[in-house]
């Protein structure tokens, strides 16, 4: 008859107060059970979200920050560039998997047709004005950070050599579809055709100088967008239209690109004199455009830490997984109720457990008195009490686990239609990352799941509070003079 | 000489005053003696007993076991091991059963036991008086005497030489009483345990073989 089965003896002889002590500690259970199960449903659409988000970093300019100046302050405001230097001593930091710089530039052809989607493949679209349907983006990454990211993909020819890139050899890679509009093979040469138009007077374009480039294809691409895979987008014509511009893209080393904006400028400064005096600097036509991959989405902060300091003023650094919070906002609020309501929940179950079992104590007064005139030790006595507890605790846990959880998708869908109705107008994001999340993204990745993150975090969560509301009411155990009792 | 208790002092603290319930209290009690304490309510008896049970501790004073000094040993050390008390109103746990009772202290004890504890439980119920049938009884199913009996045998079954009751024939009729006091001095005499028993009443402290008296605190022993 040691202190474990007298408490388990507790249990099974005093029926009604166990059943009691069940039903409060199930009732509590469900409340932390269905604020768990939300909790991490919503951490796995975040970390979800957050890696399809990918772990690009980018440095912007705070343009916050640009429009909260005062007049004065806006007057006297000089953004410097960030230099190629800089971009090469971030792209060094240890966080970093592998970074590019980027000069990108709209360019025509004469004898290139581009790429105007599927549908519109028969309808005759008439340009007013100088084409400039190609987009001339150049690298400084060998391998291509947009086929390393999987925003598309070499399906035919190779990548960019070290050398090309350093010498800024005339090679392209042009995506599949455009080659096959035009009837061009890896190892065949495209011309682009660099126009340099006046448009400052009378609104009219007149053409000052134009040059021919001429690159060999070294390779083709396809697109490899998410949505591609998946039908019918929720928003078409802006898929659409991201499509056909990247199906025109020309992928060039950046050397070419500064080349050709190096040529556009010097002939437009013969032709505008005014011009000329702005342009000083060669500097000033080499404006590169920095993307950091990161080796892990948690090394964001870190990487923005060390970063921050080394920038101009100004700046910022941008991640791509930043955007989360735009996109989430039905999910963030759950998140934010089900973590109040677990606050709530814990603390209640803290102070109704400990007040049931304080009251059950004093009840038992006369027994606990009795083990203390026995010799028995306190902290046994205490033992005996935290059995009986613990073990009723643990079938209460065990079966809100369930309960909780089922309650939880019912809660979940609930307020997620509500949320979403006021969501109406699908939140998505098109930025510089180019990444294509819609909140309906979002919410389909909500799930509440039975798993053993979500089960060790219950059990973990539930038996502490029920441990701590056990033991402020064993104080008064600890308490109890024997002979006050006995005698 | 198993117990001895040297110039106790014992008082409740009133205002300024101290109010004593004992004043500079000695006794001595041998082994195979059944002694008892007599007293009105209210001359200290119980108080007396709490101190010899170690259930309080005296303002000043000490108590000796086997001529060591109870603080020494461990106040529950020394009920664990050392002393079986028995209580006015029994004291037993109403969800277990006779039996179970009776082995809660043989649990508790670090004495040597044997190990079939629950037929150790059961033959000292029999000894008392409580066949199987009614050890197996939940202890509110049994009689004012059975459950006296019962914490009889529980303050025997951890095989201590000393056994402390309070008015333990307080709550039952004369018969009851008689075999109660029965038991008691055939423990102390055939078992050659100490009994002290602290009661009221001249019958049985006409039965004891030493019989102290409690009047405003001070202890006398009598002829």
């Amino acid at each position: 008859m040691n202190f474990i089965k007298r408490g388990l003896l507790g249990i099974t002889r005093k029926k009604g107060k166990s059943l009691i002590l069940l039903a409060v500690i199930f009732i509590l259970g469900n409340l932390i059970s269905g604020a768990i199960s939300i909790q991490q449903a919503t951490n796995n659409v975040e970390s979800t979200i957050k890696e399809r988000l990918g772990t690009a970093a980018m440095l912007e300019v705070d343009y916050e920050e640009i429009e909260a100046m005062s007049e004065e302050e806006w007057m006297e405001l000089e953004i410097s560039n960030i230099d190629i230097d800089l971009i090469k001593q971030i792209g060094g930091l240890s966080y970093v998997k592998y970074y590019d710089y980027s000069m990108s530039t709209a360019i025509g052809s004469e004898s290139l047709e581009s790429y105007q989607g599927e549908e519109t493949e028969e309808e005759h679209i008439i340009w007013d004005g100088p084409s400039m349907e190609f987009t001339l983006k150049g690298i400084n990454y060998a391998p291509v950070v947009d086929f390393e990211e999987q925003k598309g993909k070499l399906v035919d020819g190779r990548v960019f050599t070290t050398d090309e890139v350093e010498n800024g050899s005339a090679v392209a890679i042009i995506s599949n579809k455009l080659a096959e509009k035009n009837n061009l093979n890896v190892g065949d040469t495209l011309t682009l055709n660099n126009a340099v138009y006046d448009y400052s007077e009378s609104g009219e374009e007149e053409l000052i100088a134009s040059r021919d480039v001429i690159l060999e294809i070294i390779g083709l691409f396809e697109p490899q967008s998410a949505k591609e895979d998946k039908g019918e987008s929720s928003d078409g014509g802006m898929m659409d239209f991201m499509d056909i511009d990247y199906q025109n893209t020309v992928y060039v080393p950046n050397e070419v690109v500064s080349s050709e904006e190096r040529y556009y400028w010097e002939e437009y400064v013969k032709f505008d004199n005014d011009y000329a005096d702005m342009l000083v600097e060669d500097d000033d036509l080499e404006y590169y455009t920095p993307i950091f991959f990161l080796n892990n989405q948690e090394d964001t902060e870190a990487f923005k830490e060390e970063v921050m300091p080394l920038l101009p003023e100004l700046y910022l650094v941008v991640n791509a997984s930043d955007q989360y919070e735009d996109i989430a906002g039905p999910i963030e609020s759950m998140s934010k109720i089900s973590g109040y309501v677990l606050l709530v929940a814990v603390i209640a179950t803290v102070l109704i457990i400990g007040l049931v079992v304080l009251l059950f104590l004093r009840d038992r007064k006369r027994e606990l008195g009795i083990y203390l005139s026995l010799g028995e030790r306190r902290s046994r006595v205490v033992g005996q009490i935290l059995i009986e507890v613990m073990i009723i605790g643990m079938i209460g846990i065990s079966l809100s686990l369930f309960t909780g959880n089922f309650l939880a998708q019912g809660v979940s869908e609930t307020m997620l239609e509500a949320e979403h109705d006021q969501f109406q107008e699908d939140m998505m994001v098109y930025n510089e990352f180019e990444i294509d999340l819609t909140t309906d993204d979002v919410l389909e990745s909500y799930e509440i799941q039975l798993n053993s993150n979500y089960i060790v975090m219950f059990y973990v969560v539930g038996l502490l509070t029920i441990l701590v509301s056990t033991v402020i009411p064993l104080t008064y155990i600890v308490r109890l003079n024997p002979k006050k009792i006995m005698m | 000489m198993i117990l001895e208790a040297k110039d106790l002092n014992y008082f409740y603290q009133d205002g300024e005053n101290r109010r004593y319930i004992l004043k500079d209290t000695s006794a001595s009690f041998e082994k195979g003696k059944f002694y008892t304490i007599l007293g009105q309510s209210g001359s200290g008896k119980t108080s007396f007993l709490a101190l010899l049970s170690a259930l309080d501790s005296p303002h000043s004073g000490t108590v000796l076991f086997n001529e060591q000094d109870i603080k020494q040993i461990g106040y529950e050390k020394y009920r664990r091991n050392n002393v079986g008390i028995i209580f006015q109103s029994y004291n037993l746990i109403p969800t277990l059963t006779a039996v179970e009772n009776v082995l809660v202290p043989m649990s508790i004890t670090e004495n040597e036991l044997p190990e079939d504890k629950k037929t150790v439980a059961y033959n000292l119920l029999d000894y008392i008086g409580i066949v199987k049938s009614k050890a197996d009884r939940f202890v509110n199913k049994l009689s004012g005497g059975e459950q006296q009996r019962v914490a009889i045998a529980r303050a025997l079954a951890t095989n201590v030489e000393l056994i402390l009751a309070d008015e333990p024939t307080g709550n039952l009729d004369e018969e009851m009483e008689q075999e109660i006091i029965d038991i008691f001095k055939k423990l102390a005499h055939e078992h050659q345990k100490c009994v002290i028993v602290v009661t009221h009443s001249n019958e049985i402290a006409l039965q004891s073989d030493q019989t102290f008296s409690l009047k405003k605190g001070v202890l006398t022993a009598d002829e």
